[in-house]
């Protein structure tokens, strides 16, 4: 493999960690978040900062970086999980403009400059680079697959799918909404910081604007693409989003309209997403492997 | 005597100025089957919606095995034991009729932090949701998404989710509207089935002749306020019953 394909396969790789975060939030627990990107920045910069100014090393920052991004989430979900659909998009927006700001601003976050000279990862001493950077990502991405799997199998998980179908059925059965939603909330905004972390280390150069509403609206896009609420959705929809800019290269400056109009075509023709109920690929794939609809 | 399930005291609910329920005294005994009557707007749901704790009471209590319920979240209310339905149905559509009632098994589960990361895909927790499914008659459809589902076979779903919930009152609310006559049979036989089983019940009706023939004992509101109270024959002789549902007879005679 040469590095240029090496290093696409890791970023696909961060990014559908940051999804699987997403997925717990808009996909299982059905708030919607435009705002995923900050989280991922928070995780991003509190593992820079730590390796950086406090000198740790990326693996006994790592817990910190984690329970730093979920708590922040809890302290932001509590207020903006109070409401709901568009006015919690907007929300949410609101809170990806103001990470990015105070990031931009306040010179301890590197303000304009950004965060850079941040270390590679060690293991048993060997610098991870290359491909085995990739193979570390591929690791954390199954670790992250398996929580969600297991989140999906557990009661917390169905009280969030719950939730998401229909609020007020659901607390007539002795599930509190907000307890549920903060739980979704603080899941995927530390599976977020995971991911922030891993694109720290990796660039080893960070700046607010890699955290912008728009890399939200990306992260959303994978997920959509993939079919929200599937566990296999944001490897599917980041490998897709993060190979076809590539492989449509000339069209670089249109990616914005690329973006809209396959999300468009998608809330067209396939709501559920590429893996969602009654979809194409699903339908194609029962057909010729039966039983494989559960 | 009978023990006392469910006593509700002097319960008012304003909107502003608008009084939806004024000073309504009952009790709810033990194995009982008691309706709430009433022409619409009478403030049935707004009493329901006062004991379910998705509005709190203006003034007045209500207390559930002799604690004070009024004033806690939904939520805190189901897990006391109380199990309800809704007279618009809302299922977790996207989810199938099993995993439906496998959301109300976990009622013991969600107030513990360590209790909600086990599993709930078990088959003994299948079986036990496919025992109240079967109970209902919707055992043949438990793995139908229940959003497929036509209105009769989604009431008798909500019923099932109440009857894991509420392991000893259940508040049914107009279980019957939209149902067509032979699923109107079944369902009074089920409600009777769920009292054989030493369930309280407490159900909202809008068709006097349904609420006659199951309920016990039957209250009618009108105006949100308690004008009659007793069994199902002396409430069809009750003027004040027959005033609300027909008008004044004085009018009936000038007509």
């Amino acid at each position: 493999m040469n590095a240029y394909v090496i290093t696409i396969a890791t970023i696909i790789a961060i990014n559908a960690i940051t999804v699987c975060g997403l997925n717990v939030i808009v996909g299982y627990a059905g708030q919607i978040s435009l705002g995923h990107a900050a989280f991922v920045g928070i995780g991003a910069y509190s593992a820079a900062l730590l390796s950086t100014k406090a000198g740790m090393s990326f693996w006994s920052a790592l817990p910190a970086v984690i329970a730093i991004s979920g708590f922040i989430g809890l302290l932001l979900g509590l207020p903006s999980l109070r409401v709901k659909d568009d006015f919690l998009a907007i929300t949410t927006i609101g809170i990806n403009f103001i990470v990015e700001a105070i990031f931009l601003y306040i010179p301890f976050f590197g303000g304009a400059m950004g965060i850079g000279g941040i270390p590679t990862i060690m293991l048993f001493g060997l610098k991870i680079k290359g491909l085995s950077f990739l193979l570390l990502c591929v690791m954390f991405l199954s670790l992250i697959l398996f929580v969600c799997w297991w989140f999906m199998r557990s009661w917390a998980g169905l009280a969030c799918f719950a939730l998401r179908e229909e609020e007020s059925a659901s607390s007539s059965m002795g599930i509190s909404p907000m307890r549920f939603k903060l739980l979704a909330f603080v899941i995927g905004t530390a599976i977020a910081g995971l991911g922030g972390a891993l694109y720290a280390h990796y660039m080893r150069f960070i700046s607010a604007s890699d955290f912008s509403f728009p890399v939200s609206i990306s992260l959303l896009s994978m997920l959509v693409l993939g079919g929200m609420g599937n566990l296999w959705a944001p490897i599917i929809g980041a490998a897709i989003l993060g190979s076809l800019p590539e492989i449509f290269r000339p069209l670089v400056n249109y990616r914005i309209l690329f973006y809209t109009v396959l999300l468009l075509l998608m809330i067209r023709f396939q709501p559920g997403g590429l893996l969602g109920e009654e979809s194409f690929a699903r339908r194609t794939l029962s057909s010729i492997l039966p039983g494989i609809r559960k | 005597m009978k023990t006392i399930v469910l006593q509700v005291k002097g319960l008012s609910k304003y909107f502003g100025g608008l009084k939806a329920l004024d000073n309504v005294n009952f009790k709810l005994f033990s194995q009982e089957i008691l309706g709430i009557l009433g022409p619409n707007g009478a403030g049935k749901t707004v009493c329901f919606n006062l004991i379910c704790g998705d509005y709190k009471p203006t003034h007045g209590e209500i207390a559930f095995n002799g604690q004070r319920i009024d004033g806690l979240l939904p939520h805190e209310i189901a897990s006391l034991g109380i199990g309800r339905t809704f007279q618009i149905v809302k299922p977790f559509s996207s989810l199938t009729v099993l995993e439906n009632v496998l959301v109300a098994r976990g009622i013991m589960r969600y107030k513990s932090f360590s209790k909600i990361w086990s599993i709930w895909k078990s088959p003994t927790e299948k079986k036990a949701a496919l025992e109240v499914l079967e109970h209902v008659g919707l055992a043949d459809l438990a793995s139908r998404k229940a959003g497929l589902l036509p209105l009769g076979n989604l009431r008798r779903l909500e019923i099932a989710r109440a009857l894991v919930v509420g392991s000893k009152l259940i508040l049914l609310d107009e279980s019957f509207s939209g149902l067509r006559p032979e699923e109107i049979a079944k369902m009074e036989r089920l409600i009777q089935d769920i009292r054989k089983d030493g369930i309280t019940v407490l159900l909202i009706e809008h068709n006097m002749r349904v609420a006659m023939g199951i309920c016990d004992r039957i209250i009618v509101l009108d105006h949100g306020r308690k004008i009659a109270e007793g069994a199902p024959e002396s409430i069809q002789q009750d003027e004040n019953v027959i005033e609300a549902y027909l008008g004044k007879r004085t009018y009936a005679n000038a007509a």
